[in-house]
């Protein structure tokens, strides 16, 4: 509550006191932060800006990116994407940023992604999503789907069985992410016995666990999406389900298993880049420096960890490239070595298509939801976007594309 | 034996569906209906029910007695809301919608702020039943004989006893009311507290099946609009048989469909319906009595 | 000559009994605003003028929903249902043709007349389905909720119309903006100076226009209807059909708005139709001043710009002043924001001069 505005004051005040033990001639570089610190999500998004401010205000106490100051610019978008539009605009163009960590949903990323494209700017976009976003302008820190379903589908499958339910929602996201599902079935030998798309804000669920029960699948693939579709888990343990779920999405980014009481869910298997549960030293460290600076942070997600490792990412970009211009950062990462040590692993930025490799861990969910890491997969790379035909070493389409629209062939 | 399952489930899905709608609506059919309040902050009153019922449950009180403890919070709430900002209203419902709208966005932000993104749930209670192959939790089933409890207590409340026929007259007939002696300011007050407990009782009642968070009010709005308006401005005329039909169509193009045509059939059905019947059911029924 | 003395009396309809403002004094402040507005993106940054064209955007759909609204009487709840379709309209045209040889002022014509259209459509539905009041409200929400949830789920390959995919929740996007076409060069309308005044332009004649037109013998007939619908009816007027016409002309101006809005941002997506979104104009009008096309402009513009700057300076409390404002401007100012200070000011001034 008001530990909260205070530890923010606190934050800043550091941050002013970093500053001025910096040389006086020393040009801040300013980063701006579009994020959704009220609103619908809320509940995901708030971590993120907790993670960039510790990590500045650790790059500031060791001295800032080259000698300068690391300033950030905040603005909450209240989960509203025209806010998306007019803060970036804003931050772009009277804020004069040097780079930008900004957005949650895809809908908001692809609204600010042509204000980004006009002013030339860099945005980075620390969130899982649907994969296919071919823009120079856009570094993206967030898992794709085929680093985290081409893991996590044969190990159920192998695991449970082939038979394989889909429950999505009903947008690009999960429509994107069940085409995925679907494909990686087939490939390792299962049968999808059916795929249910749920529109947002649903709350509901009382029909779609029927129908899940009539199918009789092995395990449920959800991707469910919003904390209105979320009760599905409380739902679905009432009703006494008792499948075994498989989701890309759940767990890792919105903490359900905290928010749910136990066993409700039981058997989820979630493929995550991060999650604080994670066992490693770099991953207790982050934990212990985050709650010493929160500690009424409910829970260190996975895009709370990439946001953090994105802010040293920039940093490095920077201090090889000498200079903070789009054209520089860009020589800097064909060099295709530009590597951060993420609290979950390593990111290695893949220049082709400007997203990041990632240590996959494969989170379970126990009975009582504790979270167990049965196998964990290294240095996944986002493959798809360069073996479909983006390269943004050659060329800048600024677009996103999908399994079903991949970029046009070279002629 | 098919059959017989095949009826039940689909009068599972429909009781689901019809307990969805009243429990959403009966506050607002209050409030709306008969007060005219056009009240944009249901949700949050919904939302502020199960918060209270949740974190009373959490401390120890057994689950009803939580419930009863939400929907007590809410109406008290209502009480306060009432007193402060609709009161001088009444003669201008439509100016209820900005105030309200007001109050929606600094209670959910106030939570939000206060309380954290959201708060852990208590697990659904009573467990499952299995009929036909299907495992189905019981608790819904509770829920739709709350929502028919519901209907009943109102109903009798309404008719039977000297609060309900005071707010009848006060609400048809204020000024008849007031020449009369009746304390017509108390009176307002009850009547929105009541809406507001109602529909902090349907926050208590589906905060277990739910996430908690300071939004979750929305996932009940458009479908007790939709039902209250369908309904028109009786509850027991109007509200019960719109839940009725909007039930019935829900839960079927749910099950044939997928809750996609569920929603757009909804809203498709709220604008056929009052096409048809542009008072609204109750108004169609009264004017055939009349 | 009969033409010229026609011109003179709408002309002099510009000023009538339903909106404020008259006189010399009121035109004389209305031509200073006009300048300083003209001025003003000479002397500021280029981010405040694209930022103000992105609030004028707006304010077409608030003057059309004064006119349904404050001076119909009707409660149209669905007027981002029209800035949806409209929007969607000009991506889909512009992606389609392109944006040269002028294409996007006609994708502009065409957008707003289907919106117009599909507003005739839904207005015969309800007006002469005698739908009134908050049920007029409730199915003109439900139409824009079923757009939005329809067009949220159409992410897949087979949502597109020509070359134009409709891309559901994420949005639609790649639209080329209003585009002028000019000898030397096509002028593209970036949020710029350009498009400002062109936006100004626009704000400026859609607001003498409706002053002319309410103050009509049309907008007096609608007045009538808001105050009195059975009294109008049996004084002959058929009300269906004035209620149908101001609908079409207020929906098509938040047609206007969402091609206006679409251009600027290169940018439409579903949520633009959704509750909330639905509920904004509302309360801008609501707020502003709804049964007067001036407090409806200026308070309308009021709003959006306070409402941000609590964003941008607010951090997390943005919301709950936006909040407090909205409920105390309710209680203190019934006729919104603009009479409520112009009420002030005239006790100050009367005060003033002495009893």
């Amino acid at each position: 509550m008001l530990k909260r505005s205070k530890s923010a004051v606190s934050a800043l005040g550091l941050l002013l006191l970093a500053g001025t033990a910096f040389a006086q001639d020393a040009e801040p570089i300013r980063l701006g932060v579009l994020e959704d610190q009220s609103g619908d999500f809320a509940l995901a998004t708030i971590g993120k800006v907790h993670a960039i401010r510790l990590a500045a205000e650790e790059i500031n106490a060791a001295g800032g990116i080259d000698g300068r100051p690391l300033e950030l610019v905040e603005y909450d978008t209240q989960s509203d994407n025209t806010r998306y539009q007019e803060f970036m605009r804003r931050v772009l163009q009277r804020d004069k940023v040097d780079a930008v960590f900004a957005g949650f949903s895809s809908a908001s990323r692809e609204a600010y992604r042509p204000i980004v494209n006009q002013f030339d700017g860099l945005a980075f976009y620390n969130n899982q999503y649907e994969g296919g976003v071919c823009d120079a302008n856009m570094i993206v820190t967030g898992a794709v789907p085929e680093q985290q379903f081409s893991t996590l589908l044969p190990y159920m499958i192998e695991k449970y069985g082939p038979n394989v339910y889909t429950i999505a929602a009903d947008y690009n996201f999960g429509q994107i992410s069940a085409e995925w599902v679907r494909n990686i079935v087939a490939e390792n030998g299962g049968s999808m016995v059916g795929e249910e798309f749920i529109p947002l804000g649903v709350s509901q669920f009382s029909q779609t666990i029927q129908n899940i029960q009539g199918a009789k699948p092995d395990f449920v693939v959800t991707l469910l999406v919003g904390t209105a579709q979320s009760s599905y888990y409380e739902q679905a343990g009432a009703a006494n389900l008792n499948l075994p779920m498989a989701s890309s999405v759940n767990v890792g980014q919105g903490y359900e298993h905290r928010r749910f009481t136990p066993p409700s869910l039981k058997d989820m298997y979630a493929t995550v880049n991060y999650v604080e549960e994670i066992d490693s030293p770099a991953s207790k460290a982050f934990v212990e420096k985050f709650r010493a600076k929160f500690p009424d942070e409910p829970y260190i997600n996975q895009e709370a960890s990439n946001s953090y490792a994105a802010v040293y990412l920039y940093k490095q970009l920077v201090e090889r490239a000498k200079s903070t211009g789009l054209g520089d950062i860009r020589k800097v990462i064909a060099a295709g070595d530009v590597c951060v040590d993420a609290p979950g692993g390593q990111m290695c930025i893949d220049p082709k298509s400007q997203h990041v490799s990632h240590t996959i861990h494969l989170a379970h969910v126990t009975g009582d939801h504790s979270i167990e890491f049965p196998a964990k997969w290294d240095a996944i790379k986002p493959y798809w976007l360069g073996e479909a035909g983006c390269d943004l070493t050659e060329s800048d389409p600024s677009a996103q594309y999908t399994p079903s629209n991949p970029p046009p062939a070279k002629g | 034996m098919d059959v017989f399952n095949l009826i039940f489930s689909f009068l599972y899905q429909f009781g689901d569906a019809f307990a969805f709608l009243v429990l959403s609506a009966c506050g607002l059919a209050v409030i709306f209906g008969m007060m005219g309040v056009i009240n944009l902050a249901h949700g949050e009153f919904i939302m502020c029910g199960a918060y209270v019922s949740t974190s009373a449950a959490q401390a120890g009180l057994p689950l009803a007695l939580a419930i009863v403890a939400g929907a007590v919070a809410a109406g008290i709430a209502g009480m306060v809301v009432e007193l402060l900002v609709i009161r001088p209203l009444y003669q201008r419902p439509l100016d209820t919608i900005v105030a309200t709208w007001g109050i929606s966005m600094i209670v959910t932000q106030g939570t939000l702020i206060v309380l954290g993104p959201s708060m852990q749930g208590v697990g659904t209670p009573f467990g499952s039943f299995a009929m036909g192959g299907y495992s189905y939790s019981a608790y819904r089933v509770l829920l739709m004989a709350a929502a028919v409890g519901t209907l009943g207590l109102l109903w009798l409340m309404f008719t039977r006893t000297r609060f309900g026929l005071l707010s009848r007259a006060t609400i048809q007939v204020p000024h008849v009311a007031e020449a009369m002696g009746v304390n017509t300011n108390l009176i307002y007050s009850l009547t929105f507290g009541l809406g507001a407990a109602l529909a902090g009782l349907a926050g208590g009642l589906y905060a277990p099946t739910m996430t908690l968070v300071p939004t979750m009010g929305a996932s009940f709005m458009v479908e007790a609009f939709v039902t209250v308006v369908v309904g028109g401005a009786d509850i027991f005329l109007g509200t019960a048989p719109a839940a009725v039909v909007l039930g019935v169509i829900k839960a079927a193009l749910t099950g044939w469909q997928g809750q996609l045509a569920g929603q757009i059939g909804l809203l498709i059905a709220v604008i056929v319906v009052i096409r048809i019947l542009p008072r609204g059911i109750s108004g169609k029924i009264l004017k055939e009595r009349a | 000559m009969a033409e010229q003395s026609r011109l003179r009396r709408a002309l002099r309809l510009i000023e009538g009994p339903q909106t404020i403002g008259r006189g010399p004094k009121f035109w004389i402040g209305f031509a200073l605003v006009l300048a300083a507005a003209c001025i003003y993106p000479i002397l500021a940054d280029s981010y405040d003028v694209g930022n103000n064209v992105y609030f004028f955007n707006w304010l077409f759909m608030a003057m059309g929903l004064s006119l349904i609204w404050g001076y119909g009487g009707s409660l149209s709840f669905g007027q981002t249902a029209f800035f949806g379709i409209a929007g969607y309209c000009y991506g889909v045209l512009t992606i389609n043709l392109g944006g040269a040889y002028g294409m996007t002022l006609l994708s502009l014509l065409l957008a707003v007349g289907l919106s117009a259209l599909f507003a005739a459509v839904l207005g015969y539905f309800m007006f002469f389905g005698r739908i009134n009041g908050v049920f007029l409200g409730i199915v003109s929400l439900s139409v824009t909720l079923v757009l939005e949830r329809f067009m949220a789920q159409t992410a897949g390959p087979q949502w597109a119309i020509g070359s134009a995919r409709l891309n559901g929740f994420n949005g639609m996007g790649g639209m080329p903006s209003l585009t002028i076409p000019w000898p030397g060069g096509d002028i593209v309308l970036f949020p710029g100076l350009p498009l400002y005044y062109l936006t100004l332009a626009l704000l400026v004649t859609v607001y003498l226009a409706l002053r002319m037109l309410v103050n009509s013998r049309f907008g007096n007939v609608l007045v009538a209807i808001r105050e009195n619908p059975l009294r109008a009816e049996m004084l002959g007027y058929d009300i269906r059909k004035f209620q149908l016409a101001g609908f079409v002309i207020g929906s098509a101006l938040a047609g206007l708005s969402g091609v206006l809005y679409t251009s600027w941002g290169n940018y439409i997506t579903p949520a633009s139709m959704g509750m909330t979104a639905a509920a904004l104009p509302i309360v801008w009008v609501a707020v502003g001043g709804r049964s007067d096309l001036t407090t409806t402009l200026i308070g309308s513009l009021a709003v959006l710009i306070v409402f941000q700057m609590l964003t941008i300076h607010g951090s997390q409390y943005a919301l709950v002043v936006m909040g407090v404002l909205l409920v105390i401007t309710v209680l203190a100012a019934p006729r919104g924001i603009v009479m409520g200070v112009v009420a002030v000011a005239g006790r100050l001034t009367r005060r003033k001069e002495g009893r």
